[in-house]
């Protein structure tokens, strides 16, 4: 029987030379699965949970729809007890001296090694992946990741001494994740000394076997725990008082968008469409396929927006027969809907450009902002792209490349968070000395009215005492302006006496101190850092001038006329630090199979709003408006609510010293500023010192453009020490890095 | 032989406007040999097929008319006969594509396939093989000894002088090198050529073959480069008139996979026939 069959298809493959199939079994996963009777529970401290009374979901086969095994939805009992394991395995994990942990780490890849057959056939089965992205691409950068934060670990107690690590993470994985996305995250984690608890939703037994992998290796059982679990319990993890941090990874293998110039535009889309009519899509599990397949929702939202493509006037090129084809979608009009929504996988949406400079306007033009290559064979052109580009990492003349050195992360809405490199590490750590984030988490904080109303102002009695007139009015744009609202309140001396008025700004004031930040911005970010640490300094000599007036103004609030001039030197002095600081900051990396260098630039983060601190009325204002001027930022600040004099009194120099627009100064209800900065839109970071309260509104606020928030939970801060007030901490978050990748060879 | 490339005017601009992005090159190369396998009975049509593109090459100093007899019975026998049976490839009448011998030999060459009564072509290497760095005249001279031997196909080695001049010729074939030199058929530098001839093809129309010699010895790398050029170029490609593998030990380990598929053992160094 064989043999006739045999006969007749070798002589036609002959004449057709058609590729065939080339199946990678995948018994080794069933197997697996069968050992858990195909029954999937958690993975905590180091042994399977299988809790009862737990619905269960089905993991199918994405193609055949085969049914692979069940696997537990866990209740909120079952991550409460996997924080627990976490944070007991914390207290050992993080006093280890690095080096064990770098031990533990290699042992980890090891065992990854051993078992990787079992790992890329699992993960290809499931998520329906091309098996050779998973086996060539996955499960070496796995490994890779691992040995490469062994060694950060190694030499952690060196290079970062002064962090600590935070505690127990939870990290959080969206349906449509990969295995990497997850060792991204955990590595640094581990490897700093964190412990994790991962929830994954139902039906990813990856993760699972991951945490079996980690648990076999004895000790130290409770680092990596695994829940699957619905999505609601992603608030149940995050609320806990013993998870310090929560990382959230959504759905990362979206479409591309494809920019070509106008004069190559025929001669790209013959090449293109020419080598994707070579794609091979198919089941994952097949050696031989350049693509795998998705399941079914996958293929949907693809077919909708094809669809709707069609509909708006696009011409649509799809190349070979799989279950959903690589799809190139053009002549898109640029109105269309589709142009700004998210392109699904596994399209490509080409649209032509006449310029460098169009270009570089329609790519910053959506909101994604995670990677972008450019390709040309102009250096100085490609770079230029490169730094206008507004993304996470850029690739010159290649796409996609990846390797655990490089920090890869994003803005705008592609979030905030980076994993790789040292970037990837500072996102687990904190200054030595931080006090644990304790709960604060407010059920009855009301999102709609926070902030929302303005109590008025009414006269508060004669002002008392000498004083030269306050200086009044917001200022904006580099003067001082009256306020959109034309109210004022007062403020109180530590007598309770009138101190004097400060105009009463609203969302009006907020929006035009946003859009001078913004008009500002560009001729900022051009001035050479020699020129940025000039105005600073200057601004120092100014505050020093100004030594006597401030201090007074700080004496009246209740302090000590010796420590208001304290005050007032540290300020100077701060001033001058951030100045010196303002040199460009980046370096070169040198990546591990790669000819060539990959840059990591610090770029500003465009418009920074801060609410100031009522501790160091003067201290921190200038601290932070130096730190965040100094890497090339804009900002909007909202002074100490209490004292916010001292801060119009040095507007007044700024006003003759710095551009306008550079530094914008709104006084008024703080809840209500807070509010409006943090609802804005066009606002890349918000720096909160304030209240409990304010601050759970402005993290929960600042999802609308996911920019990046630092707050302080009502905790004061010492901003007269050097690691608070001038330390590196504020350096790091007040810029954002880009990884420009430089492939050599010629 | 394909219909000869009529040629087109000699246009340098082409030749300087071309930019390779070795990188990015060398990435599709690997990804090529990683992605593109075949098994069983696929793996097996594409060795015979392969088979149908090799130029069967000797070039030794010590290459007499006793060898060469040898190397063109193999050359019309490949494979052993009970070995297609098991395919049903018996009656398809499988010969290699040619025999490729040094200018010296091309006559015994010629006898011997006459005397099998087989029509394969015999290519002559010419024009001072393997450096090239002989007098136009009797590189001249060579080509027209060769062609009156009976050759019918010649691989001409270029003037390397001219090339690094920029002074350009052109012709039906092209060869990765000698398959003499240090490095020879590597797959970043046939994708470049692969490339070129498909854009004189978009260009001009005219289909220029395309030819790797020097270290393909196993039988695995000949299908890596029988995908490269499927790849590249697509199914026409792969006939023996745009298509040859100049290879000598390839055959013997074509035969020997062969062998393996039909009897899931492994041959012995005795079990198949000498070239």
């Amino acid at each position: 029987m064989a043999a006739t069959r045999e006969r007749t298809s070798a002589r036609e493959i002959f004449n057709t030379l058609e590729y065939g199939p080339v199946p990678e079994s995948h018994a080794c996963a069933l197997a697996w699965l069968d050992t858990q009777d195909r029954h999937l529970g958690h993975y905590v401290n180091g042994k399977w949970l299988k809790p009862e009374h737990r619905n269960s979901v089905p993991c199918q086969d994405p193609i055949t729809g085969e049914s692979l095994t069940a696997c537990l939805q866990a209740q909120a009992e079952d991550v409460a007890a996997a924080v627990e394991a976490a944070g007991t395995a914390f207290e050992n994990w993080s006093g280890l001296p690095g080096a064990s942990r770098a031990q533990h780490l290699l042992r980890l890849a090891k065992m990854i090694q051993k078992h990787q057959r079992l790992l890329w056939t699992l993960e290809s089965l499931v998520s329906g992946r091309a098996v050779r992205e998973v086996r060539d691409g996955d499960v070496p950068l796995a490994q890779q990741l691992l040995q490469y934060h062994a060694v950060q670990a190694y030499t952690q107690e060196e290079v970062l001494a002064g962090w600590e690590p935070m505690g127990v993470i939870g990290l959080i994985l969206s349906p449509m994740f990969s295995f990497l996305e997850m060792m991204w995250r955990i590595c640094p984690a581990l490897a700093v000394g964190c412990t994790v608890v991962v929830l994954v939703p139902p039906a990813s037994p990856t993760p699972l076997l991951l945490a079996q992998l980690a648990g076999e290796l004895g000790s130290f059982p409770g680092i990596l725990n695994v829940i699957s679990g619905p999505a609601s319990l992603g608030p149940v993890l995050a609320s806990h008082p013993r998870v310090q941090k929560v990382t959230f990874c959504g759905a990362v293998e979206g479409g591309l968008r494809l920019f070509i110039q106008e004069s190559v535009w025929d001669e790209t889309m013959r090449r293109l469409q020419e080598r994707m009519a070579r794609l091979r899509g198919g089941r994952g599990l097949d050696g031989a396929m350049d693509m795998g397949t998705r399941e079914a929702a996958a293929r949907d939202l693809a077919q909708r927006y094809v669809s709707e493509a069609r509909r708006q006037g696009a011409q649509v090129f799809q190349a070979g027969d799989s279950l959903f084809p690589p799809t190139l979608v053009s002549d898109l009009p640029p109105a269309s809907p589709c142009t700004q929504a998210e392109v699904p996988w596994p399209v490509v949406v080409a649209s032509p450009f006449r310029t460098a400079k169009e270009a570089l306007a329609m790519a910053n033009g959506t909101p994604r902002g995670a990677s972008a290559s450019v390709w040309s064979e102009r250096l100085g052109q490609a770079l230029e792209l490169g730094c206008g580009l507004r993304v996470g990492t850029v690739w010159i003349n290649a796409h996609g490349l990846r390797s655990t050195e490089v920090p890869t992360g994003g803005c705008k809405e592609s979030g905030s968070s980076w994993h790789g490199g040292p970037d990837g590490l500072y996102e687990y750590l904190r200054p030595s000395g931080t006090p644990a984030r304790l709960s604060y988490f407010s059920e009855n904080l009301n999102y709609d009215t926070f902030g929302l109303a303005v109590p008025s102002t009414l006269p508060a009695g004669p002002e008392i005492g000498p004083s030269p007139a306050t200086p009044y009015g917001l200022f904006i744009g580099g003067r001082f302006q009256a306020p959109g609202a034309r109210s004022s309140r007062p403020i109180k001396n530590s007598q309770g006496n009138l101190h004097g008025y400060v105009a009463e700004g609203g969302a009006k004031d907020i929006r035009g101190a946003v859009e001078a930040a913004h008009q500002a911005a560009p001729g900022w970010v051009g001035q050479s850092p020699g020129a940025r640490a000039t105005l600073l300094w200057a601004l120092a000599t100014a505050l020093e001038r100004r030594e006597s007036a401030l201090a007074s103004r700080l004496e009246r609030h209740g302090m000590e006329l010796k420590d208001a001039k304290v005050e007032v030197e540290l300020s100077a002095r701060q001033l001058r630090a951030w100045g010196s600081r303002a040199q460009a900051q980046g370096h070169v990396l040198q990546v591990a199979e790669l000819k060539g260098p990959v840059l990591r630039l610090r770029e500003p983060l465009g418009v920074l709003a801060v609410v100031c601190p009522n501790e160091w009325p003067l201290l921190a204002f200038v601290s932070l408006l130096a730190a965040a001027l100094a890497h090339g930022n804009t900002v909007v600040m909202v002074p100490s609510g209490a004292c916010p004099i001292p801060a119009l009194e040095v507007c007044q120099d700024m006003a003759t010293l710095l551009p306008a627009g550079l530094v914008n100064v709104v006084t008024g209800d703080r809840d209500h500023l807070t509010r409006c900065l943090a609802l804005h839109q066009d606002v890349q970071a918000l720096w909160y010192f304030g209240s409990a309260q304010g601050s759970q509104f402005v993290e929960w606020a600042s999802a609308g453009n996911l920019k990046p928030v630092w707050v302080n939970r009502g905790c004061p801060r010492a901003w007269d020490q050097e690691a608070k007030g001038a330390g590196a901490e504020l350096g790091l978050r007040a810029a954002r890095t880009k990884a420009l990748w430089l492939p050599m060879g010629d | 032989m394909s219909a000869r490339n009529g040629g087109t005017e000699l246009d340098l601009s082409w030749i300087s406007k071309i930019q390779v992005n070795q990188p990015a090159v060398l990435r599709r190369a690997e990804q090529i040999q990683a992605r593109r396998t075949v098994k069983k009975e696929w793996q097996a049509a594409w060795l015979l097929k392969a088979v149908t593109f090799i130029d069967l090459t000797t070039l030794s100093g010590d290459d007499t008319s006793s060898n060469i007899q040898r190397l063109c019975y193999k050359a019309k026998y490949p494979i052993r006969e009970d070995l297609l049976k098991s395919l049903n490839m018996h009656d398809k009448g499988l010969t290699t594509a040619a025999v490729c011998v040094y200018p010296a030999r091309v006559c015994d060459a010629v006898k011997a396939l006459k005397a099998s009564g087989c029509t394969i072509p015999v290519a002559s290497v010419a024009t001072g093989f393997p450096a090239g760095q002989t007098h136009l005249k009797t590189r001249l001279e060579e080509i027209r000894l060769a062609v009156e031997d009976g050759a019918t196909e010649i691989d001409v080695v270029i003037n390397r002088t001219l090339v690094l001049t920029g002074q350009w010729e052109g012709s039906d074939f092209i060869k990765t090198s000698t398959g003499k030199e240090t490095v020879n058929a590597t797959f970043p530098v046939a994708i470049v050529m692969l490339r070129a001839i498909r854009d004189f093809f978009w260009k001009t129309g005219n289909k220029v073959g395309f030819k790797p010699a020097g270290g393909i010895r196993n039988a695995k790398d000949s299908l890596a480069w029988l995908s490269l050029v499927k790849e590249e170029l697509g199914n026409e490609w792969l006939t023996p008139e745009l298509f040859r593998i100049g290879a000598s030990t390839l055959l013997l380990d074509i035969e020997r996979q062969i062998y393996h598929h039909v009897t899931g053992r492994y041959a012995a160094y005795h079990d198949l026939p000498m070239s």
